[in-house]
C-alpha cells in the first residue's frame, strides 16, 4: 500500500542519515590522521585493543558505556514529551551527592537495600531537580533549554559548595565527600577495570522505559503529549502534568547516573567530578534520534570511540583529540537537524509543543 | 467559434499526487463557465495552471488560439487573466486602495498618483457596483468586502477572464446573492467568468456552462440547459448521493445539555460570547447557523472544557460542568468533533488505530493498570475501521497520509464509538468529499435516533437546515433566535446571520437591518 511504504521510507530515512554521517565522520577522522603521515592500520588497531583488548580495556569502555546510556535515556525520555532536559548534568550533579550523602550516614543496611535506597532518593533528587523547569515550562511556557542550563550551574556549584564547605572529608585535601558504606557500593564485574553492576541496573533501565513508553498508557500518553498537545488536551488527557511528570522522570533518570558514578565508580562525590556526562547524553540521544531503542547502540559505539582513544593516543602518539573530532564531525552531520530545532527553540523563546 | 482559453492535455503531478491527468478545458468569450468537483478534484490546481502560478509538467495553453507559456501570475495578468484565490491574498494592515494598486501603481513623473487611483477605483466600483471603502484598511473589512477588493485588484489589473475559486465559501446567502450580482454585471460588461464551486444549486443558478472534475479528470461539460442537480453529483461523486436524508422527527426527550446565560471572551471583539443561553434535548440535533467568526468556536470550547468561560452556567443532564477540564467534561459523557481535525482532531504521528484508542485508552477492556493490551486495541481498531469505512483499511497506517475525509471518519469514528449522551459537532463535513458528507451526516442522524443528544456547529446552512429539529443562528457571539427547522428558510437563517431577530427576520424589516 502506497502511504505504508512512504511510511517505512521516512522511517528508514534517519537511521540511514546517522550512519552516513558515521561513515562521514570516519573518512573525515581517517583523512586527518593520514595527512598527519599516521599508519593508518596501526591507528585503528590501536583503537580497537583499546576499546576490547583484556579485561581491563573492555571493562574500561563498559565503565564510559553506563553514564552515556543513562543520560542519554535521560534526554531521550524527556523528549518524547517534546520537552529538551538540556539539564541532565545540573540533575546528575544532585544525585551524585544525595547518593555520597546516604551512602556515607545510612550503617548497617544489607546491601542490597543500600544500594536500592540510595539509587531511589538520588533519583527524587534528580527528579526535582528537573521538576522545576518542567513546571515553569508547562505553566508559563518558559523556555526549558535556558532554565535547565541555568539550573545546571546552580547544581554544580551549589554541590561543590556541600562538598567543599559542609559534606568534606577532612582527611584529603581535595574537596571531595567521605567514602561510602561497602554496603553501597556496586561490585566490579571486571577487574582491574572499575566496570560493575550498574551495567545491569542502567539496561535493566533502558528495557523498563522502552516497555513504559510502548506498552502503557502513561507512554501513550506521553507521545500524544510530545507529538501534539493541541490533540492530547482535547481527547481529555492532562497535558500540563504530564509534561511535567515526564521531565520528572527524565531528571530520575539523570539523579541515578549521578549516584551510579558515585556508587560504581568513585566511592565518593568529587568535586566537578563529571567531564559533561549530561551534554554526551544529548549527543547520544541525537544521533539515536531520540528512539530509546537504539540509545544502548549508540551509546555503546561512543564508549569504544572513547576508550578506543585512550589507546590510541597511548601507542600510537595520535592525539585523542582526533576522536572528539570525528565525534564532533559525526554529531554535525547526523544531528545538525535536531540541533537546529532547539535553536529555533531557544531563539523564540518557546517550546514545540503547547500545553493548555 | 475560437474559444477564449484553451487548455490542452494537461498533467500536473505533486509529490503525493497526480492533481491533473490530462485535463482539457475550453473557455468562450463572455461565458460565465462553472468548474465543479469535490475537494482535491484538482479544480485550483487546474486554474492556477491557467493563472501561471503553477507550471505544469506537460499540456499547452492556448489564449485566442495561440499558445502561450505562463512563468507566472504576471504573464497571465498581462493577457487578460485575473484570479481571486480561495484565500485571500491581500495585505491586512493596509487599505483597500493601497491593496488594489499595489504593484501596478499609477505614476505621475514617477509619483504615486493617488488621486488617479482613488478616481479609477470608484469608478470601477460603480460600473460592476462592487462596493468598497477605498481608506479603510482590509483588516477593518468584512469577509465579504474583502472578496470585492480582490474582484477590484484583478480587474483593476485589466483581467478580462475574472477566476473565482469558490468565492461564496464564506458568504451568508445574502452576501452571495450580491456576489451573484456583480457577476451578473460582470457578464453584461462582456468579461469571461469561471466560478468554481461544489454547491450545485447556486452553480446551476448562475452559469451558461459546467465543467465537473473529479479526481483529477474532467467529467464533462454541460450546458446548463442540459444539467440537473443530480446529473452533475453522479459525475462528481461517480455515483448516486443522498445529501438531503432526515429521517422522520422524534420525539426529543428530557433536556441534556443546559446552557444559561453564559459569556466568554472571544479571539475578537465580534465573537465574545455574550449571555448565550439555549438547551438540547436527547434525541433532537439543534444546529448552530452562522458566519464563521461569530462565537460558535468560543462557544464550542467553552462546552468542551478547552476555553474558560467567565459568567453563567452549562449542565450536562443536571450536574454543572462550567469551566471542568476537558477530561472531566469527557466523563459527563460528552463527545467532540472538533472543528480543526488538523491540529486539534487527530495525533497525525499516530496510526489510525492510535487515534481511534484515544478516548477510550484509561477504560477495560483496552487496558488493564495501565498497561495497554494490544490485541484488544487492534480488534476495536480493525473494528471501527470496518465499521465506518476508513480508507485505507489498515489500521496500522498514520493518519498524515488518509484524505479529508477518512480523517474525518477517524474522528467521528473514536467520538461516536464513546457511546456519549451528547455529541458535540463543530463543522463535521467541512472540507471532505461528498461521499463522506453524506456518510458523516446518516451517522448524526442514526445518533439522533439512538437518542443522544447532538448540537450540530456548522456555516453550511444547507446541512442544518437538512439535519437540524431546531436551528439557533449566532451573530457576535450572540443568539439572534432558535427557529424550529419546519419554519426555518434559507432567507429568514440568512437575515438572521447578518444580524436581525426572528421577529425583524420574518417581517421583512430585516433588510434594511442589512444595509445600515
Ligand atoms: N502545492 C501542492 N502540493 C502537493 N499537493 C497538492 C498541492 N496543491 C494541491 N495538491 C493536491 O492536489 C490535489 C488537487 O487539489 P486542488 O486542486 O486544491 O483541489 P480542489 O481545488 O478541487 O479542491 C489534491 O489531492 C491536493 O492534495
Ligand atoms: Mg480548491
Amino acid at each position: 500500500m502506497k502511504p505504508s511504504i512512504l511510511d517505512r521510507l521516512s522511517k528508514l530515512q534517519s537511521p540511514i542519515n546517522v550512519l552516513a554521517a558515521v561513515l562521514l565522520g570516519l573518512v573525515i577522522g581517517t583523512a586527518l590522521m593520514a595527512i598527519q603521515g599516521h599508519n593508518i592500520i596501526e591507528a585503528y588497531t590501536a583503537l580497537f585493543n583499546g576499546a576490547f583488548n583484556g579485561r581491563f580495556n573492555f571493562g574500561g569502555t563498559l565503565e564510559r558505556f553506563v553514564p552515556l546510556l543513562l543520560s542519554g535515556l535521560a534526554f531521550a525520555v524527556a523528549s518524547q514529551a517534546s520537552v529538551f532536559n538540556v539539564g541532565v548534568e545540573g540533575q546528575l550533579y544532585f544525585g551524585a551527592i544525595v547518593a555520597a550523602y546516604f551512602g556515607y550516614v545510612i550503617v548497617g543496611l544489607p546491601s542490597v537495600l543500600h544500594v536500592a535506597l540510595v539509587l531511589l532518593l538520588a533519583g527524587l533528587a534528580g527528579a526535582i531537580w528537573a521538576f522545576i523547569p518542567g513546571f515553569l515550562r508547562a505553566t508559563w511556557r518558559v523556555n526549558e533549554v535556558c532554565t535547565t542550563i541555568m539550573l545546571n550551574y546552580v547544581a554544580i556549584f551549589f554541590t561543590s559548595y556541600i562538598v567543599n564547605h559542609v559534606f568534606k572529608n577532612p582527611n584529603i585535601g581535595v574537596p571531595q565527600t567521605p567514602t561510602i558504606q561497602d554496603s553501597a557500593r556496586l561490585a566490579r564485574i571486571m577487574m582491574p577495570s572499575r566496570a560493575n553492576t550498574g551495567i545491569f541496573i542502567a539496561l535493566g533501565m533502558v528495557v523498563f522505559f522502552i516497555w513504559l513508553m510502548d506498552y502503557t498508557t502513561i507512554g501513550y500518553k506521553i507521545k500524544a503529549v510530545g507529538f501534539n498537545a493541541h490533540f492530547a488536551t482535547y481527547v481529555g488527557f492532562r497535558s500540563r502534568w504530564i509534561m511535567i511528570g515526564t521531565m520528572a522522570l527524565s531528571g530520575l533518570i539523570g539523579g541515578i547516573t549521578g549516584a551510579m558514578q558515585v556508587i560504581g565508580i568513585h566511592g565518593y562525590f568529587l568535586d566537578n567530578f563529571s567531564v559533561g556526562y549530561g551534554f554526551d547524553g544529548i549527543m547520544v540521544a541525537l544521533l539515536a534520534r531520540n528512539n530509546l531503542k537504539a540509545i544502548p547502540f549508540v551509546a555503546f559505539f561512543l564508549a569504544v570511540l572513547k576508550s578506543g582513544a585512550i589507546g590510541m593516543e597511548r601507542f600510537t602518539g595520535i592525539p585523542r583529540e582526533l576522536i572528539g573530532i570525528m565525534e564532533a564531525v559525526i554529531i554535525l552531520f547526523a544531528a545538525a537537524e535536531a540541533l537546529i530545532v532547539i535553536r529555533k527553540r531557544v531563539s523564540l523563546g518557546k517550546g514545540g509543543a503547547e500545553v493548555v | 467559434m475560437e474559444p477564449l482559453v484553451k487548455l490542452s492535455g494537461i498533467i500536473k503531478q505533486f509529490p503525493n499526487v497526480v492533481a491533473l491527468k490530462e485535463v482539457d478545458f475550453s473557455l468562450r468569450e463572455g461565458e460565465v463557465h462553472s468548474l465543479v468537483g469535490e475537494n482535491g478534484a484538482g479544480k485550483s490546481t487546474l486554474m492556477n495552471v491557467l493563472y501561471g502560478v503553477i507550471q505544469p509538467d506537460r499540456g499547452d495553453i492556448f489564449i485566442r488560439g495561440e499558445k502561450q507559456h505562463f512563468h507566472s501570475a504576471r504573464d497571465a495578468m498581462n493577457l487578460g487573466i485575473g484570479m481571486v484565490h480561495q484565500e485571500f491574498m491581500l495585505a491586512p494592515t493596509m487599505t483597500v486602495l493601497e491593496n488594489i494598486i499595489l504593484g501596478f501603481e499609477p505614476t505621475k513623473r514617477s509619483v504615486l498618483d493617488y488621486d488617479l487611483a482613488y478616481e479609477q477605483i470608484t469608478e470601477l466600483s460603480r460600473e460592476y457596483g462592487l462596493a468598497v471603502r477605498p481608506e479603510s484598511k482590509i483588516m477593518d473589512n468584512s469577509v465579504g468586502e474583502a472578496q470585492r477588493v480582490e474582484i477590484l485588484k484583478a480587474l483593476y489589473r485589466g483581467a478580462e477572464v475574472l477566476i473565482l475559486d469558490e468565492p461564496t465559501a464564506v458568504l451568508t446567502p445574502q452576501e452571495t446573492d450580491e456576489l451573484f450580482r456583480v457577476i451578473a454585471s460582470l457578464k453584461q460588461h462582456g468579461k469571461t467568468v469561471i466560478f468554481i464551486s461544489h454547491k450545485l444549486q447556486e452553480v446551476m443558478e448562475i452559469s451558461d456552462r459546467i465543467t465537473v472534475m473529479r479526481d483529477g479528470k474532467v467529467q464533462g461539460t454541460l450546458d446548463v440547459a442540459d444539467a440537473t442537480k443530480e446529473k452533475l453529483a453522479v459525475l462528481m461523486v461517480g455515483r448516486e448521493v443522498f445529501l438531503n436524508i432526515k429521517a422522520a422527527s422524534t420525539k426529543a426527550g428530557p433536556v441534556v445539555l443546559d446552557v444559561r446565560g453564559i459569556s466568554a471572551r472571544g479571539r475578537r471583539k465580534l465573537s465574545e460570547l455574550t449571555d448565550v443561553s439555549f438547551q438540547v434535548r436527547a434525541g433532537e440535533i439543534l444546529g448552530i447557523a452562522g458566519v464563521d467568526g461569530n462565537g460558535q468556536s468560543e462557544l464550542v470550547e467553552a462546552l468542551t472544557g478547552l476555553g474558560r468561560v467567565d459568567q453563567g452556567e452549562i449542565l450536562i443532564s443536571g450536574t454543572p460542568i462550567t469551566n471542568l477540564s476537558p477530561g472531566q467534561i469527557r466523563k459527563k459523557r460528552v463527545a467532540h468533533i472538533p472543528e480543526d481535525r488538523n491540529t486539534s482532531g487527530l495525533c497525525k504521528e499516530m496510526t489510525i488505530g492510535e487515534n481511534l484508542i484515544a478516548i477510550t485508552l484509561d477504560q477495560p477492556p483496552l487496558s488493564k493498570h495501565g498497561v495497554i493490551r494490544s490485541r484488544e486495541v487492534n480488534e476495536l481498531a480493525a473494528k471501527l475501521v470496518k465499521e465506518y469505512d476508513i480508507r485505507p483499511a489498515n489500521h496500522r497506517i498514520r493518519t498524515a497520509n488518509l484524505s479529508g475525509g477518512n480523517k474525518q471518519k477517524v474522528i467521528v469514528a473514536r467520538e461516536v464509538s464513546e457511546d456519549a449522551d451528547l455529541l458535540i459537532a463543530a463543522h463535521p463535513t467541512r472540507g471532505v468529499d461528498i461521499g463522506s458528507i453524506e456518510f458523516i451526516r446518516s451517522i448524526l442522524l442514526a445518533q439522533r435516533e439512538q437518542g443522544k443528544a447532538i448540537l450540530l456547529v456548522s456555516a453550511d446552512l444547507e446541512e442544518i437546515m437538512s439535519l437540524s429539529d431546531r436551528i439557533a443562528v449566532m451573530y457576535e457571539g450572540k443568539i439572534m433566535g432558535i427557529v424550529p427547522a419546519a419554519e426555518a428558510n434559507e432567507r429568514v437563517l440568512g437575515l438572521m446571520m447578518a444580524g436581525a431577530t426572528y421577529d425583524e427576520a420574518t417581517q421583512g424589516k430585516g433588510d434594511e437591518v442589512i444595509e445600515a
